[in-house]
């Protein structure tokens, strides 16, 4: 509080009032302000003013001046051409992407296919840095992970063969588990943010958020859930923008319950996102997973194919893309 | 009409003092020596001055001057709305968004909030001899989805549409000033994280307004999502959001701007049935003096003016293409029924569809 070029008999009617920070002056509605501290109005103007100048981050900055930075537009690349071609570069570097879908969809896969392309080198797509990864169901797919290491040269052929060979992948991928809402809690606020800072990590995926909101809440605590849900979600957005890293959280979904219920948009599956309105006002960018009745031929082995969807983001279309989980990864074969 | 001692700006312990001692209205004071009320009131010396200053610096001062209705009126209609690219919401809105007047946008995620915030801000931009209003935007983010990207698309199409109306020099000229580039340059943006810094935010643009006059619109998307963080006091946040909504109406009618806010959409329970309605309260329904809600039919968007002054409410298609936000592609009219002179309505009329 002293630090602001007030008047001192303002300064001093004000920690008279018990106020001691900016921030608190600003929670502070105006007309209480006037009566917590017996200030004229005109004092009050003076004491906001110059309390949220010192709150303020930033001046009001042209768009231009942004268009014109090095990062503006920075995407995390996919791994696939056609899948970033939907995204339209990537997973973006601020702010919550979902996706959600079936169990079996590919959704892991995909958040595993992030995490290596995270570690390239900006020009290939990357971020130049490791990711985190919070399990909160299943063992984390190591195996997987390792076939999908192996394989990277077959994805990724537009990188040379060696800078894949020279990059320490698994060292760079931290796992965490966590079993239950207050370790997921601690993980979030104190070891991930200790490996944001390092520079360790520029991806944090949180597979999958569902298994911790539905099971600890009976429909009875659906407050307390909200609470919590918001919290995670204030906390996930807190160190996205604090440390302009993308955030994944897999999350799963429910059966549609009723022809009414299309709030949300017409989705082309019937099955919709769980966690509800709560939940889907706080994500940024909604992707959905789903198995198609297709089948696709791949040598002598076949799989189901997949398509993966926009249902909303602030600059993509809605639309999707059909792709196939091959040995090296997702990926759309041209 | 006697102006009375309560409404000066003084601190309240002082004012109690004042009408104790008899003094009602400012006229008791006018002609009173500091020595004098000090003695009369026991208010201190300093106290007894700044009370004198007040009264005479605030009846010397231009006192603000009441309007008649006519004038009022008057004063309204020189205001222009500002056009969106989409005629039927126009219609809706009663000829585009109104300057001077607060306008809330609700609906569910994904519905098509943004895009119109967007559009908009490059709306307010379209130079006045195409029917524009040429005026800059002020943009607080407090989501995050201000995405560069997406509004380089819009101003793209914005700067298209408007360069195949020229039709004499004067539009020429102005299509030199109305480019993507500037249109970048003429949008201001603020990121705000959390209430405090949107609070502090509102504090100060009433001094940004008076340095960039050419400001014609401020779009606050979302004033929900940093007020939903979790509250220990929910009669905290109504008395903040209060004072936001009477900062917002001010600052729309002393610079002469549109204020345009989204709020996200939330259920409530009413007798076993569970409905969407815009989040913040009840209260928080009074801020804005026309209310727009987004919301999905099936595979249509329909945007429904639910609370507006002028007009009843109306609901209208619309879409989210590539270019912006937009109607839906109605039939073909006959030439002649098109006016001669061509405006930014027309042409997005005549624009074909896209998914």
């Amino acid at each position: 509080m002293d630090q602001l070029e007030l008047n001192p008999r303002i300064i001093a009617a004000v920690s008279r009032a018990h106020l001691k920070s900016a921030r608190e002056v600003l929670c502070v509605s105006g007309s209480d302000l006037q009566r917590v501290t017996g200030l004229s109005s005109s004092d009050v103007q003076q004491l906001l003013i110059a309390a949220a100048t010192s709150c303020r981050r930033h001046h009001p900055i042209a768009a231009l001046v942004l268009h014109r930075k090095f990062d503006a537009g920075l995407r995390l690349s996919v791994g696939c051409p056609v899948l970033n071609q939907l995204l339209r570069g990537g997973l973006l570097v601020g702010g919550v992407t979902e996706l959600s879908g079936e169990s079996g969809a590919g959704k892991t896969q995909l958040a595993l296919q992030l995490c290596l392309s995270v570690q390239y080198p900006t020009q290939y797509g990357g971020l130049h840095s490791g990711a985190v990864y919070i399990c909160t169901e299943d063992s984390f797919p190591i195996k997987r992970l390792q076939q999908l290491i192996t394989d990277q040269s077959l994805l990724r052929s537009d990188v040379p063969p060696s800078l894949i060979s020279s990059l320490q992948f698994s060292d760079r991928i931290y796992i965490e588990h966590v079993a239950d809402l207050d370790s997921l809690q601690v993980c979030l606020s104190r070891r991930v943010p200790l490996l944001l800072t390092r520079g360790l990590v520029r991806l944090l995926v949180v597979d999958s958020l569902a298994a911790l909101f539905r099971s600890e809440f009976q429909a009875a605590d659906w407050l307390e859930r909200s609470k919590q849900l918001l919290t995670f979600s204030s906390t996930l957005h807190h160190l996205s923008s604090r440390f302009t890293t993308p955030v994944l959280c897999i999350n799963q979904v429910t059966d549609f319950l009723s022809s009414s219920d299309d709030s949300l948009g017409p989705l082309s599956s019937s099955v919709s996102p769980a966690l509800g309105l709560l939940w889907a006002n706080q994500v940024m960018v909604r992707l959905m997973m789903r198995r198609l009745q297709v089948t696709v031929a791949q040598g002598d082995q076949s799989s189901v194919l997949r398509r993966l969807e926009v249902v909303f983001a602030p600059h993509l279309a809605r639309s999707g893309r059909d792709a196939a989980v091959e040995g090296e990864g997702v990926l759309t074969s041209v | 009409m006697q102006r009375s001692v309560s409404s000066l700006s003084l601190s309240p312990s002082v004012k109690v003092k004042l009408v104790n001692a008899g003094f009602q209205f400012t006229a008791d004071l006018l002609h009173v020596k500091p020595l004098q009320l000090s003695k009369e009131t026991s208010l201190s010396q300093l106290e007894a001055l700044e009370v004198l200053q007040a009264v005479r610096g605030e009846t010397g001062g231009g006192a603000s001057s009441s309007l008649t209705a006519l004038e009022l009126l008057q004063k309204e209609e020189e205001l222009r709305s500002i056009v969106t690219f989409s005629s039927q919401l126009d219609a809706a809105l009663g000829g585009g968004l109104p300057v001077g007047k607060t306008t809330e946008i609700c609906g569910a995620p994904g519905v098509g909030k943004t895009q119109l915030c967007l559009q908009l801000a490059v709306d307010v931009q379209v130079p006045q001899c195409f029917g524009g209003v040429g005026g800059q935007v002020v943009y607080i983010d407090t989501e995050g989805s201000f995405l560069l990207q997406r509004v380089v698309d819009i101003a793209t199409a914005a700067v298209q549409h408007c360069s195949l109306l020229v039709e004499d020099d004067e539009q020429q000229v102005a299509m030199a000033t109305f480019t993507v580039e500037t249109i970048l340059s003429n949008t201001f943006l603020v990121r705000c994280h959390d209430y405090v810094e949107l609070l502090a935010e509102l504090h100060l643009l009433p001094d940004f307004l008076s340095n960039h006059p050419k400001v014609r619109l401020l779009v606050i998307d979302s004033v929900a999502f940093p007020f939903r963080q979790h509250f220990d006091d929910l009669s905290q946040r109504t008395r903040l959001l209060n004072g936001l909504a009477q900062q917002l109406i001010s600052m729309a009618t002393s610079h002469k701007i549109a204020v345009l806010m989204t709020n996200q959409m939330t259920t409530r329970l009413r007798g076993g049935q569970s409905q969407q309605v815009p989040a913040l309260g009840e209260s928080w329904g009074h801020a804005a003096t026309i209310r727009l809600l987004l919301h999905w039919a099936g595979p249509q968007r329909l945007a429904n003016v639910f609370k507006s002054p002028n007009h009843m409410g109306a609901t209208v298609r619309y879409q989210i293409t590539s270019e912006g936000f937009r109607d839906v592609d109605q039939s073909e009219q006959p030439p002649s029924k098109r006016a001669r002179k061509h405006t930014v309505q027309m042409a997005a009329a005549r624009e074909p569809s896209e998914t």
